[in-house]
């Protein structure tokens, strides 16, 4: 049989077909990444309960009024990019007081801190009998009959706190662990028509400051900034490590945001 | 007759084109990489505001966790007036109800609720989880947001975030 010689496949509209291709993606994708503030919507509660009074100095209030003007604990802000150092005033002013000063200036209105939200300290054998205490009541409200799951969830809620907290102080490696007063929020309240502007630059403000926070805590606890653990988490999001670290800088400046729905 | 040719016509070699595939191939995947797929594209004008340290959506967007829901000026002026505030609303990936109802806080829940339904089983991450994206115009009052929030507070779909334009990275 005569040996036949396999014709070549003309390839010159490979480049048309390619074109085609690279044309469709331009067209319907973008570069530009999509950024946004994640925010949790609190449950609806049908029982209410009469809330716990809270302290002034435990709630950083920051108001937009319909006419888009500011206000950061009842003092007027002209320049919106002030509010992310009100909001680190306020989570830092009473951060390094041990115990007994924070004990002295609670009692005492001339004190600076005494406007602001005060800290809790733990050790770890005071966690520890938490987390037993806790544990005892939880499984105390499981005895009960048809005691309602809605409250077992919430006693067993409070021992994974505790547990958590330990964890987080173990990572923290000094003898206490300093958390803000359990109360103390951060509340933003609008207007119905108060920009959308105003209400996402107080949202990055709060964030900004939160940032600086806990990238000053993780530079002062393992030398490298919080922007390298988003990113690693980013990458790699179950990374045991970088969650953990993540969590104690959580625990220690929690993002408690309150907002307030308007009502005219 | 001399030895060398000269005069007469000559040709320009044609220019080898067989490594241009090649080329354009290398941008598509670049491309391909380098994007994300554009959402519906709204019908309604949006400047978005700045801001800092804003989360990046985009794994929530590859995971298809997320719905976008838009808040801006309509592109068609004339229907302005039929809105609250002049501004409206435009969910994705759903025709458009007529005017009188584009804004009215029940079409969100029933948005919500049918795209939620939609989803493949395999992809169905509880509806608590499943993101709500707001991207509002800048000038856009807040009060929309807060209606909103109050209709998925009512569906317990328990996360809202509020888009910004953020330039800057971690």
């Amino acid at each position: 049989m005569a040996k036949r010689d396999i014709p070549e496949i003309n390839a010159g509209s490979m480049a048309d077909i390619a074109f085609l291709l690279l044309i469709f993606f331009l067209v319907t994708t973008t570069m530009d990444r999509d950024k946004a503030y994640i925010r949790p919507i609190p449950k609806k509660v049908e029982i209410t309960i009469p809330p716990e009074p809270i302290q002034k100095r435990d709630i950083c209030k920051i108001v937009a009024n319909s006419a888009n003007q500011l206000m950061v604990r009842d003092k007027f802000v002209e320049d919106p990019d002030e509010i992310s150092e009100l909001v680190l005033e306020w989570y830092r002013k009473n951060e390094d007081l041990t115990a007994a000063e924070t004990a002295s200036a609670a009692l005492n209105p001339q004190h600076p801190g005494f406007e602001f939200p005060f800290y809790n300290r733990f050790g770890m054998a005071e966690i520890d009998q938490n987390i037993e205490r806790t544990t005892k009541e939880a499984e105390e409200i499981e005895k009960v009959e048809d005691a309602d799951p809605a409250l077992i969830e919430y006693y067993w809620a409070k021992v994974s706190e505790w547990e958590k907290k330990k964890k987080a102080l173990k990572l923290y490696g000094k003898s206490e662990l300093p958390e803000i007063s359990p109360q103390a929020h951060i509340r933003i309240e609008v207007q119905i028509k108060t920009g959308y502007e105003y209400f996402a630059k107080i949202q990055s403000e709060i964030e900004e400051a939160l940032f600086e926070l806990r990238d000053d805590a993780s530079q002062e606890l393992w030398g490298f900034g919080y922007g390298r653990i988003i990113t690693t988490l980013g990458n790699e999001p179950t990374d045991a490590e970088f969650n953990a670290k993540k969590t104690l800088l959580e625990a220690l400046y929690p993002a408690r945001i309150i907002e307030v729905t308007p009502k005219k | 007759m001399s030895k060398f040719k000269k005069g007469g016509k000559k040709e320009a070699p044609g220019v080898n084109t067989s490594s241009l595939p090649d080329i354009v191939f290398m941008l598509l995947f670049f491309f391909m990489v380098a994007t994300t797929t554009k959402d519906a594209d709204p019908s309604v004008e949006i400047t978005q505001p700045t801001g800092v340290r804003a989360e990046d959506m985009t794994p929530f967007k590859q995971r298809s966790e997320i719905d976008f829901l838009y808040i801006g000026v309509p592109r068609n002026k004339a229907r302005q007036d039929d809105f609250k505030f002049g501004y409206a609303l435009f969910l994705d990936n759903v025709a458009q109800p007529s005017p009188g109802e584009l804004y009215s806080v029940n079409t969100v829940r029933r948005w919500k609720l049918d795209k939620f339904e939609a989803k493949p089983d395999r992809m169905q991450q509880p509806l608590k989880e499943v993101i709500t994206c707001v991207k509002a115009d800048e000038k856009a009052p807040t009060g929309i947001i807060f209606d909103i929030r109050k209709e998925l507070q009512e569906i317990e779909a328990l996360k809202l975030a509020y888009a910004v334009k953020d330039n800057g990275n971690y």
